[in-house]
């Protein structure tokens, strides 16, 4: 069931009037038969696997449910007792104890996605290295299905547990209960990836109807319709044809493929965030923000810190963390000391940590080495520009370049732009060594007269169709801004009188219907992080 | 103690008032790299064992309540 559907708004009204409806006990029951209709209307064949790793998930949560609370039990009844290093003693025998339950859940939540997801790529690359070696094909390549929203809730599944091994949740007692929070319909498809100390008690609790919190979501859905319909859908139509045939083109039309890909991506992936978080809102629920205007990002860093969210926080909580303070990384970083110096030594545990979250978010969004590299340029970016900050200072210093003025903050968030566009070459090329060769061609090639000769009425796209992207642009612009002046939009319609608040209403609809990518030639795509 | 977990804070980040931001966390003015470096120097100049379980926003968003943390540390 898409969410850019008739069916799914039918779905949603009668799912939220019977959430309503019924008594407060039972209205968690509606939201998890609800999900489990959702996800089995999209694909019954995956339901399995969601199942397995809901309940493994279950059963290990459990498991490190009752080791925090038999050591709790046990360091309370000896309190006065025990000295400093017995204390130490017992926590550290049962995280040892909890180790092994997070490797069993880990090892078989990832290990099936790793299986359904990588394995025809990682078997295909052996296969590869085979025939160099004149060995001959040994892997067979399975006719793998790829479960809706498996690199969600798998994330969500580890998140659950390595929250549960380092005490900061209590373990779910009930598994349908548990199964909500892992298949709640409006963001198993593509995120938020939620935490369950932030989700959980929310599904749980039953939540009365409020006509201003129903308007509010049913706004923030409208919102993402329109961003995905009149924005994403439209411009995907220049950037499909540019990429599909990249050869057939050079210098600004390329850059313009690419830098649109990152537009239709921003305005299909936060457009399916407010269709998600508007859908959670009406019933109550507060999902995570994902995005925070990412395109006012001054550097690459601070653009992953406001684009995909709960994916950065994930991967900064359970994979960046955890490895720069290791104590290897900290090793790592003593013995380089000698060899490059303090600052590198000192900054090097940071450096590679970020290195690998940044190859490990690439490969999360697909199986080919394209997204390798997507994560190799983002990394390369970060590192070296946090390793050439000092000299940079310096530089603008002796140029004595006022880094305070709106002119340094604009020349920085187009510098983010053309680094981020320049990465999309990687994440939409076909193939890793095609990007090359695009990126070559952007280069090599510049001809600022594609601007001015029609060469962008050969996309597919006539005039009208880019003055409303334009137009639209404007609007996420305006809307962008006041956001980060700190006004709170909805909350503004909604202190506005009726007549305007409806008309604003009607017009939005109206404006959604009318330019929105509808007829001959055009069809709504499906989200692109469905697909992750 | 106050002292030298200040000297610590605005080599770091020279910038940032520590004083009065309550919310360093929060509102992302430490950022992640900042609190890896921030704890690699907590550990050795204290001698503490400050590890990702004790990375909760509560314990750094201002100069006090990285104060009660050293502390806790040390007495655990």
């Amino acid at each position: 069931m898409d969410f850019i559907s008739v069916t799914f708004i039918g779905f949603v009204i009668i799912l939220s009037c019977i959430y309503f409806i019924v008594p407060d006990k039972v209205k968690w029951c509606v939201l998890l038969a609800g999900s489990y209709i959702f996800y089995m209307a999209s694909s019954v064949k995956a339901l399995c696997f969601l199942i397995i790793t809901t309940i493994v998930t279950f059963v290990c949560g459990r498991i490190l449910g009752s080791i925090n609370e038999r050591q709790k039990k046990y360091l309370d009844e000896h309190k006065g007792e025990l000295s400093r290093d017995q204390k130490k003693e017992i926590k550290f025998r049962t995280l040892k104890k909890k180790k092994w339950v997070v490797a069993a859940a880990v090892l078989i939540n990832l290990g099936l996605l790793i299986f359904l997801k990588y394995f025809n790529f990682i078997g295909g690359n052996i296969n590869t290295l085979f025939g160099h070696m004149g060995i001959g094909e040994r892997v067979p390549q399975l006719n793998l299905l790829l479960p809706l929203g498996i690199s969600f809730y798998t994330l969500q599944s580890i998140a659950y547990i390595v929250d549960l091994y380092r005490g900061k949740c209590q373990a779910d007692r009930n598994i349908f209960k548990f199964s909500l929070f892992m298949s709640f319909f409006p963001q198993i498809v593509q995120g938020p990836i939620a935490r369950y100390d932030h989700l959980a008690h929310q599904l749980y609790e039953p939540h009365k109807f409020n006509y201003d919190r129903v308007t509010q979501g049913a706004q923030l859905i409208l919102w993402g319709f329109m961003k995905k319909l009149i924005l994403a859908d439209r411009i995907a139509v220049p950037v499909n044809l540019v990429f599909d045939d990249p050869g057939s083109y050079q210098g600004f039309v390329l850059f313009f493929a690419a830098a649109g890909y990152g537009l239709q991506v921003y305005a299909d992936f936060s457009g399916g965030m407010d269709v998600a978080r508007g859908v959670a809102q009406i019933l109550g629920i507060e999902l995570a923000v994902n995005f925070e205007r990412p395109y006012f990002a001054c550097s690459i860093s601070e653009f992953w810190r406001r684009w995909h969210i709960t994916l950065g926080g994930w991967m900064r909580d359970y994979i960046f963390y955890p490895l720069s303070l290791s104590k290897a990384f900290a090793n790592l970083g003593k013995r380089t000391r000698k060899i490059f110096g303090n600052y590198v030594g000192k900054k090097l545990p940071t450096f590679l940590s970020m290195f690998i979250v940044f190859l490990l978010v690439g490969v999360w969004h697909g199986s080919s080495w394209k997204y390798v590299a997507y994560g190799v340029w983002n990394g390369v970016i970060i590192v070296s520009s946090i390793l050439l900050d000092p000299y940079y200072e310096k530089f603008l210093k002796k140029c004595k370049v006022n880094t305070e003025c709106f002119s340094w903050k604009f020349f920085q968030m187009v510098r983010t732009f053309v680094l981020s566009s320049f990465g999309r070459f990687f994440s939409r090329g076909i193939s890793c060594m095609i990007a090359v060769d695009m990126i070559k061609r952007t280069i090599m090639h510049p001809n600022p007269w594609v601007f001015f000769d029609g060469s962008f009425l050969e996309l597919g796209l006539e005039y009208k169709d880019y003055y409303i992207i334009f137009l639209f642009i404007l609007v996420l612009l305006v809307v962008g801004i006041m956001q980060e002046k700190g006004v709170r939009i909805r909350e503004k319609i909604a202190e506005q009188n009726l007549y305007f608040r409806w008309i604003l209403y009607i017009g939005a609809v109206v404006v959604m219907l009318v330019y929105g990518s509808y007829g001959p030639g055009y069809s709504v795509g499906e989200f692109i992080y469905q697909q992750f | 103690m106050k002292e030298e977990l200040m000297s610590i804070l605005t080599d770091l980040r020279p910038d940032v008032d520590f004083e009065n931001e309550k919310k360093l966390i929060d509102d992302g003015v430490l950022d992640s790299f900042d609190i890896v470096s921030l704890v690699s120097e907590l550990n050795s100049e204290f001698d503490i064992e400050i590890n990702v379980m004790d990375l909760e926003p509560d314990n750094f968003n201002t100069v006090e309540a990285m104060l009660e943390l050293i502390v806790k540390m040390q007495e655990e």
